[in-house]
């Protein structure tokens, strides 16, 4: 019966904590400037990311090991050092993003300029994570969250031609534009495979005291939870299709987004919007700063446990206090979070195959898996996220330093 | 990768990292004129607050003027220059003036101002496709 529990509740938090600002601002954008013709990018991200997310958890509940342990003790500290100085620079800019949606959300509910909400939103978020529990920030944030559904009850009343978006699952190439089709596909794709959230989810696995029982449920969880989010993020996609592209507006500022599900919902959509990217942002911020916390404290030999008192692991307690105040930093001097978004949706493409070649040796090593090492499909899912994350390197990181 | 792609990817980047043209810079002052307009249908309809209202209202003039300024300086082939700044210059005032209208709560004269954003974005839309056809 616990385990039907934890098995709900995880489905429920994996839904509720699958949209961020990345996700968000990359499928509205596709929507409003391609309809339905990238929905195809959505459901691939989605594939990878359902591939991930289970070996992530498979990895802590056979070895007792998370990612980061693993990496550091199966490929030593030099190495190890290199994988943490990327991941970390990356996840620490898709935090400023989600810090900056926060703030953004508190914005067009306040009228108060987003830079005002810089340190509030910091120290709300440093709070929830000194006085909470993981159960709390994994809970409680995600099941918050859950009122991004509302981005699907929005799509479904503005009645989409399901046979269009149907045909939007299948890659297809614009007639013009290719590069900045191109573009929006490598941003949604580098949305949909976050390295954090492999980091968050394994340390999550071991916080929990996962074993071998948990496979099961660690793929239904998985499987099912990620699904039914990328369907979150295709159902932006499509709210934006129908509300914003007949009218011809581009997504390039927060708050032309705020208007998605006013066509569907008048005024409640206009809530539902900034309390779903509140509440998303959140979530994502807090999982963020834990997961950076994780991954100095692991990789450094520190005791952590978003668990244990703060006097208990205070090294841990201090990474992601001085990460989250850094992060507050870029938004006091105004950077747009929308930018930032953007930038560190195509850095952490260009990280993937940092986070994922040393993840691919560890699970077909069987000192660490034993007999649940990566069959055939695993092996090639994970090997085609590689190839798809190198072209994702090679081609955003010059469109987005020369401008594209 | 196979080598078509190879050869493709640069391509790509390169035809991608040129700056806006003033093609997608008439898009884009259309996506703005049309931003005004939704959110003033909006506003009129009772689905957002005043205080949202009048702030992307604010933005749609800031970004427009930013864009009429940059499209004066690389002016659009084939468009007559003076009567595209003209346009945007108008569309300007009747966003900036439903931004005021919206902090006295006059619908009647908030409707006449996007009513003629209305035309406006007709015109706005003649301009970008004009463009475009000429790119």
């Amino acid at each position: 019966m616990k385990k039907i529990l934890q098995l709900a509740l995880g489905i429920i938090t994996s839904v509720g904590g699958f949209l961020e600002i990345g996700s968000v601002v990359t499928a509205a954008q596709a929507g409003a400037n391609y309809g339905y013709k990238l929905l195809w990018a959505i459901l691939l991200g989605t594939i990878c990311l359902i591939f991930l997310v289970e070996m992530s958890g498979r990895l802590s509940a056979v070895s007792k090991h998370t990612i980061v342990d693993a990496t550091r003790e199966r490929f030593g500290f030099p190495f190890f050092s290199i994988v943490m100085l990327g991941i970390v620079a990356v996840a620490f800019l898709v935090l400023v993003a989600e810090l900056g949606g926060i703030g953004l959300s508190l914005q067009i509910l306040s009228g108060i300029g987003f830079r005002w909400w810089a340190i509030p939103v910091s120290i709300a978020v440093w709070l929830l994570m000194w006085k909470g529990t993981f159960g709390l920030i994994e809970n409680g944030a995600s099941l918050l969250g859950l009122v991004t559904i509302s981005f699907a009850v929005a799509a479904v009343k503005m009645h989409p031609d399901w046979g269009s978006a149907a045909h939007g699952l299948l890659p297809t190439m614009p007639g013009d534009g290719k590069a900045k089709y191109g573009f929006m596909a490598v941003s949604i794709l580098g949305a949909s495979i976050s390295p954090y959230l492999m980091y968050f989810y394994s340390s999550g696995a071991i916080e929990d005291k996962w074993d071998e029982s948990y496979i099961p449920m660690n793929r239904i969880i998985a499987g099912f939870g990620m699904t039914f989010g990328g369907f979150l993020s295709m159902a932006v996609l499509v709210a934006a299709a129908l509300a914003l592209q007949p009218r011809g507006i581009d997504v390039e500022k927060f708050e032309q987004a705020a208007l998605l599900m006013t066509p569907a919902l008048t005024h409640w959509g206009f809530y539902l919007f900034a309390f779903s990217m509140l509440f998303a942002c959140l979530g994502a911020a807090l999982e963020i700063s834990l997961a950076i916390a994780y991954f100095f404290a692991q990789g450094l030999g520190w005791s952590w446990s978003e668990d244990l008192d703060p006097s208990r692991d205070a090294r841990f307690a201090f990474a992601y206090t001085i990460i989250i105040l850094l992060g507050a930093i870029p938004l006091l001097f105004g950077i747009d979070p929308i930018k930032v978004t953007v930038m560190s949706m195509a850095l952490t493409s260009a990280t993937l195959p940092l986070a994922i070649v040393p993840f691919l040796f560890l699970m077909n090593d069987p000192i660490y898996l034993g007999k649940h090492r990566n069959g055939w499909l695993s092996n090639s899912v994970v090997a085609i996220v590689i190839l798809i994350s190198f072209v994702l390197a090679i081609i955003s990181i010059p469109l987005e330093i020369i401008g594209g | 990768m196979p080598p078509k792609r190879l050869l493709v990817a640069p391509l790509v980047i390169l035809f991608a990292c040129k700056p806006p043209t003033p093609a997608e810079q008439m898009d884009s002052a259309l996506s703005w004129v049309a931003t005004a307009r939704m959110a003033g249908d909006a506003w009129l309809r009772h689905t957002t607050p005043d205080k949202y209202t009048r702030e992307i209202l604010e933005l749609c003039q800031q970004t427009l003027l930013q864009l009429g300024t940059k499209l004066l300086k690389a002016p659009v082939p084939g468009v007559d220059t003076a009567s595209l700044d003209n346009l945007l210059t108008r569309s300007r005032g009747h966003i900036a003036q439903m931004a005021a209208l919206v902090t006295a709560k006059n619908s009647p004269g908030f409707r006449q101002q996007l009513d003629s954003l209305i035309s406006d974005e007709v015109l706005v839309k003649q301009f970008a496709d004009s463009a475009e056809s000429k790119q």
